[in-house]
């Protein structure tokens, strides 16, 4: 169909409307109409599956879910008891151990960064040995949890290596995964073990983007190690630094509970539980669903707020480009 | 092929399960004995995929047959790890297995809602099999006992021969003197406790209980009437710290597992006595391989209170029970009891090292100290732990641990569970 005939400044729609003509012009302008019309509705069409699979798989459940923790357990299913189950969240020390434990990780994400960082750094400067070690650091990142959990377990045991070779040179044994006040450290250094070889593939990509002759004048004016880091590296790794924070923060947040799972159980004393696992406790041990659907709203609104700043500080550090 | 379905099947009845319920009240009766009979029968259990269990579900099957030639009969063996879980799920959405296995106590009883009561028809197996109570709820029989289970105090004969003690000790103080004894003479530690998972206070509580509560208390406590504040009850507690105190347990009790790790340490010696089970894992059998079936001897819990008297605690250990939904109750009532025929069951307890739940057959022989459980099974009485719901059970395994790391006194302790347990 041409267009030739309008102006090209105009759209077939208007120009229709301003020239009712004969039939033939009717007719085309008709056509043009309808085209008009099936070129609105295309982009809805087009956009129609994803938005579907969004809304019967994701927010659908999502709002059973919410409407679910609303609900009462065991004989009290399905009837309406409003805010119960939240008010006994909040009166669960155990669930406050699992949200205080949440805190802890956020706490301790500077060190999760800082060791992957400061590793690279190492390897970037070349170090004696920097092939093998990047291999070696990027080696843990490949295992399961279960199978590190399972490794860990048996490193860590009171009668473990660990704690033989403590004893050969002079210390104390200490009970890694049964003392609450090591085991919840146990566990996150574990976690960062296991994760930061990624961490550190990321800071290596971050650093090919460095700007080497900023450094060699660093070194030209003499600089010692730890002035070139702070004044030259670290800056120049700004964004680089964000992005390992923000997946890393999610890392922790979303996948310890295998490591829980295999390591301590949530143990002892309940000194280890995270949200998910007590979720995870509550609905299958528990037979507490409707509870387990309380937890899990609060940790989607704990993911939802910190997600929200990561995405914020994602889009400062892309502005600063 | 069938198998490999299982996790995504799994994780749409978790999505579903998660949201279904709220729609539906549980009240509403779903199945009736008038719809047409059931051409299949599911049955969810994480034992039928042993080969351990392969004569008793083939005897089992034969037997069913006869009575329903026209009803297919489906096993699903599940992990026992995520069994209930799993099970959890199917029962939210009420499509489930029709026939289920259980273990005895507080998680069938949480579930008995959605379950049929057997009572009319098991009626003729009642005096035959042992363990009942494990599986009722309010008066109603929920599921039909397949094995024992208890808490006998293993000891190792070997060990007591090289410490020149004679016979095991009747009263706690005597107890704690053959412990000072054992350790000099071999340097094995008093009790193997595995409390990672803090599954330690159960087996002590049941373990030691008959001889601290007096014999009403005890009946009270099975019966629902817990005297939280009775000084035996304290007690007991008291004792398990003082195991601590007086390290009279294996190093690093609290970090290890205990159906992993623990039985190892018994089994090599490390530790004098250990508080096992009677029925699937750490029990006679295991502990016999290693030791030597001879050298293992189990002891009646040592007597604090004047006039307890010491008694061998067991239930129902594991059971099959049947959903309120099976379309056809009768036919799956029917496998239950197919599953629970003295013949089939002869077949588990020798194969399966396991003290069945049927009275008229005789338990392995090829261990002495299988007599010696079996002697006691008359006098003995509900352990005391199973009469406790999960959720008092889950909170005394946390306490235990503060317990033996000194972070809890006993009385904090006993007051958290008093209150947990009349809330429940």
């Amino acid at each position: 169909m041409s267009t030739r005939n309008t102006s090209p400044t105009v759209r077939p729609e208007i120009s229709g409307r301003a020239a009712a003509g004969g039939t033939k012009e009717r007719s085309r302008h008709g056509a043009a109409r309808r085209r008009g019309r099936s070129e609105r509705f295309a982009p809805y069409v087009l956009i129609a599956p994803a938005v579907l699979i969004i809304v019967a798989l994701r927010l659908y459940p999502l709002a059973l879910g919410v409407n679910f923790s609303f609900t009462g357990d065991g004989d009290a299913n399905g009837t309406a008891v409003g805010f119960a189950n939240y008010l006994e969240l909040l009166d669960d020390p155990l669930f406050q151990t699992a949200l205080g434990n949440v805190g802890l990780l956020v706490l301790l994400l500077p060190v999760a960064v800082a060791i992957p960082g400061l590793l690279a750094t190492f390897i970037f400067l070349k170090v004696p040995g920097h092939r093998f070690f990047r291999s070696v650091y990027f080696f843990p990142a490949v295992l399961s949890p279960v199978i590190v959990g399972a490794i860990f377990n048996l490193m860590l045991a009171f009668d473990g290596p660990l704690n033989e070779f403590l004893g050969v040179i002079g210390l104390g044994p200490v009970d890694w995964l049964g003392d609450p006040g090591v085991a919840k450290f146990a566990v996150v250094g574990v976690q960062i073990w296991a994760t930061f070889g990624m961490a550190l593939v990321v800071f290596l990509a971050g650093f090919a983007t460095l700007d080497a002759s900023l450094l060699d004048a660093a070194r030209v004016d003499g600089a010692s190690l730890r002035q070139s880091i702070w004044h030259v590296i670290i800056p120049s790794l700004s964004q680089t630094i964000q992005f390992v924070f923000v997946t890393t923060m999610i890392g922790m947040l979303t996948s310890m509970f295998g490591l829980l799972y295999v390591m301590t159980s949530g143990g002892p004393e309940g000194s280890t539980y995270l949200p998910e696992y007590y979720i995870w406790i509550q609905q299958g041990q528990m037979n507490r669903p409707a509870l387990a659907s309380a937890a899990s709203t609060v940790l989607f609104l704990i993911m939802l707020v910190v997600g929200l700043l990561q995405i914020s500080v994602l889009r400062r550090a892309g502005r600063e480009d | 092929m069938k198998r490999t379905l299982w996790p995504g099947v799994v994780v749409l009845a978790l999505t579903v399960a998660a949201c279904g319920s709220a729609t539906r009240p549980a009240s509403t009766p779903t199945g009736s004995a008038a719809a047409a009979p059931a051409s299949k029968l599911v049955v969810w259990d994480w034992k039928s995929g042993e080969p351990y269990a392969k004569t008793y579900i083939e005897k089992a099957k034969a037997d069913f047959a006869k009575k329903h030639p026209n009803v297919t009969v489906e096993f699903v063996p599940q992990p026992f790890e995520q069994y209930y879980t799993l099970l959890g799920a199917a029962m939210q959405t009420k499509t489930g297995p029709d026939v289920m296995l259980f273990n005895g106590g507080g998680q069938i009883r949480d579930r008995a809602d959605s379950l049929l009561p057997l009572d009319e028809y098991v009626a003729e197996d009642k005096s035959r099999l042992a363990g009942w109570e494990a599986f009722a709820k309010d008066g109603k029989t929920y599921g039909a006992p397949v094995t024992l289970q208890g808490h006998p105090i293993y000891y190792n004969k070997a060990l007591y021969e090289k410490a020149g003690i004679t016979a095991p000790a009747t009263t706690w103080d005597e107890f704690l003197a053959n412990c000072d004894k054992l350790k000099k003479a071999t340097g094995a530690a008093c009790f193997a406790l595995g409390n990672k998972e803090g599954i330690g206070p159960q087996f002590w509580l049941s373990g030691m209980g008959s001889g601290v509560l007096t014999p009403a208390e005890y009946d009270d406590w099975i019966a629902g009437k817990r005297d939280w504040k009775s000084p035996h009850v304290k007690k007991i507690f008291e004792m398990f710290k003082e195991t601590g105190d007086k390290k009279l347990n294996n190093e690093g009790a609290n970090s290890t597992a205990m159906f992993t790790d623990i039985f190892s340490v018994f089994n090599t010696g490390k530790a004098a006595h250990i508080i096992g089970l009677m029925s699937d894992i750490g029990h006679w059998k295991d502990f016999g391989e290693f030791i030597g079936p001879d050298k293992v001897g189990i002891m009646l819990a040592p007597v604090v209170t004047d006039g307890a008297t010491p008694s061998l605690p067991y239930d129902g250990g594991i059971g099959y029970a049947v959903a309120k939904w099976t379309k056809d109750p009768k036919a799956a009532a029917d496998l239950v009891r197919s599953l629970t025929t003295t013949d089939a069951l002869s077949s588990f307890s020798a194969e399966a090292g396991a003290i069945a739940s049927d009275t008229t057959i005789s338990a392995p022989q090829d261990a002495p100290v299988v007599g010696e459980i079996v002697a006691q099974l008359k006098a003995g009485k509900p352990a005391l732990h199973v009469a406790m719901d999960s959720k008092t059970i889950d909170l005394m395994g946390r306490l235990s641990q503060k317990l033996l790391s000194g972070s809890a006194t006993v009385d904090e302790a006993v007051e958290e569970l008093a209150a947990s347990d009349q809330e429940n």
